[in-house]
């Protein structure tokens, strides 16, 4: 393992988490928590998650069974827990709307049935190569519940633009780490799937890391620059002055 | 060409998407010139007299079928640019009842809550208009449109935005 690489590997493994860490003191220091209960969870968990992986791995067992359990249990974890947070950016965007609520609920779950049927094809067509059965499955599994959640980001971000939304700061943080990290699993569980050389599959390795560190980066971002109003709330009066003669006239 | 490159084609174009979506967050703000702009391009009254009912039954009752399809299909199609203007002007109302939502002044939040639940209706209430228009425009011997409340849902947002244009005039003035 070339010198560049062995540190690139450690860093794009320990740096994200470290600063995800970080995102987790600054959302419950601000009492995000309460509004963002499933994204807090998310980052708690995903910590935890490396400190045992990665204890293990330094601990030799990186080969073991058990190691690619724990694994396995905790990808199922996280995949599941990124719903959770999709649904709560959701409630976030439209708990202000209830009329549009209503309509982006109905599409939303028409987009999720497609998506599914989407994910399924992919699926049942996919052929890969992986060290054995169990570890084929999980792939092509993670790739069909990454296509419905980059799909269902997609949905959330053009649905909103679509009636004039504005997403919050840090909702917006979120759901743009999220929709980063998602693209980029799509193309990085695709190439798992395939054929690769030691060199090239070393190189693979580090994709997934490295745009989750660029997703935490986002995150934490966000989380610290000060909400800004997105737009103006208000106009200077000549503006508005300008506004209301050209609205009158209409309205008589 | 295989589905591996598909699958990765698709991924480069979702990332290049998102960070469009990203950089336009900070550029699409209430765009007041653009929104004045498609205000005085659209004639209310030509638009009123274009989705008609009466008017309508009135032509279906002198001309000939022929006739009749041939001038409902223009007057569709005619009326088809209203609604996209006034589509456009929705988002605008939208966008700037939505920013208005977030003054810390309590007052104006809620009237800019208001316009925001307004404008989005306008906004539905002009997609299915625009949908109507097209199928009008198809099969012309459909039942004639129903698009008074749209009109009356613009004139609603108009009203809510000139009240609150008022409301953030007096505001200043106390500031």
């Amino acid at each position: 393992m070339a010198h560049w690489y062995k540190f690139a590997l450690y860093y794009l493994w320990i740096a994200p988490h470290v600063l995800l860490a970080v995102v987790a003191v600054f959302i419950y220091t601000r009492r995000l928590h309460k509004n963002f209960p499933i994204f807090f969870f998310y980052t708690l968990f995903e910590t935890l998650e490396f400190l045992l992986l990665f204890s293990a791995y330094m601990a030799g067992h990186a080969t073991g069974v058990w190691y690619r359990y724990v694994f396995i249990a905790t990808l199922a974890g996280s995949t599941a827990l990124r719903f959770g947070i999709i649904q709560e950016i959701f409630n976030n965007i439209f708990c202000d709307y209830p009329r549009l609520e209503k309509l982006a609920a109905t599409s939303l779950r028409w987009i999720t049935g497609f998506l599914v049927v989407a994910a399924i094809v992919s699926a049942f067509y996919s052929s890969g190569t992986a060290p054995d059965n169990l570890m084929l499955g999980v792939k092509v599994l993670e790739r069909s519940v990454t296509i419905i959640q980059v799909g269902l980001m997609l949905f959330l971000f053009l649905f909103t633009r679509m009636f004039g939304l504005s997403w919050r700061s840090f909702v917006f943080g979120i759901g743009l780490g999220f929709a980063i990290f998602a693209s980029t699993m799509l193309a990085a569980w695709t190439l798992q799937l395939t054929a690769l050389n030691e060199h090239s599959k070393q190189l693979l390795d580090l994709l997934p890391t490295g745009s989750y560190h660029v997703s935490v980066v986002v995150w934490l971002g966000y989380l610290l620059a000060a909400e800004q109003p997105v737009g103006a709330a208000t106009y200077p009066v000549p503006e508005m002055d300008r506004w209301s003669g050209e609205l009158g006239r209409h309205l008589q | 060409m295989n589905a591996t490159l598909v699958f990765v084609l698709i991924a480069f174009v979702l990332l290049l998407c998102f960070a469009y979506l990203a950089t336009r967050r900070t550029k699409d703000l209430p765009d007041v010139d653009r929104a004045l702009m498609a205000i005085r391009a659209l004639d209310i009254e030509a638009f009123r007299n274009l989705v008609d009912p009466e008017e309508e039954a009135f032509l279906r009752s002198r001309l000939p079928v022929a006739e009749f399809k041939r001038i409902k299909r223009e007057r569709a199609r005619a009326a088809l640019s209203y609604v996209r203007a006034l589509s456009s002007v929705s988002l605008q109302f939208a966008r700037l009842g939505d920013a208005a939502r977030r003054s810390p002044d309590p007052v104006i939040a809620a009237s800019g809550k208001q316009i925001a639940d307004s404008a989005i209706y306008l906004r539905l209430r002009a997609l299915d208009a625009g949908a109507q228009l097209m199928l009008a425009a198809a099969f012309p011997s459909l039942d004639p449109l129903r698009l008074r409340s749209l009109l009356q849902q613009y004139d609603r947002a108009s009203y809510l935005l000139l009240q609150h244009n008022l409301l953030t005039r007096n505001h200043s003035r106390a500031a």
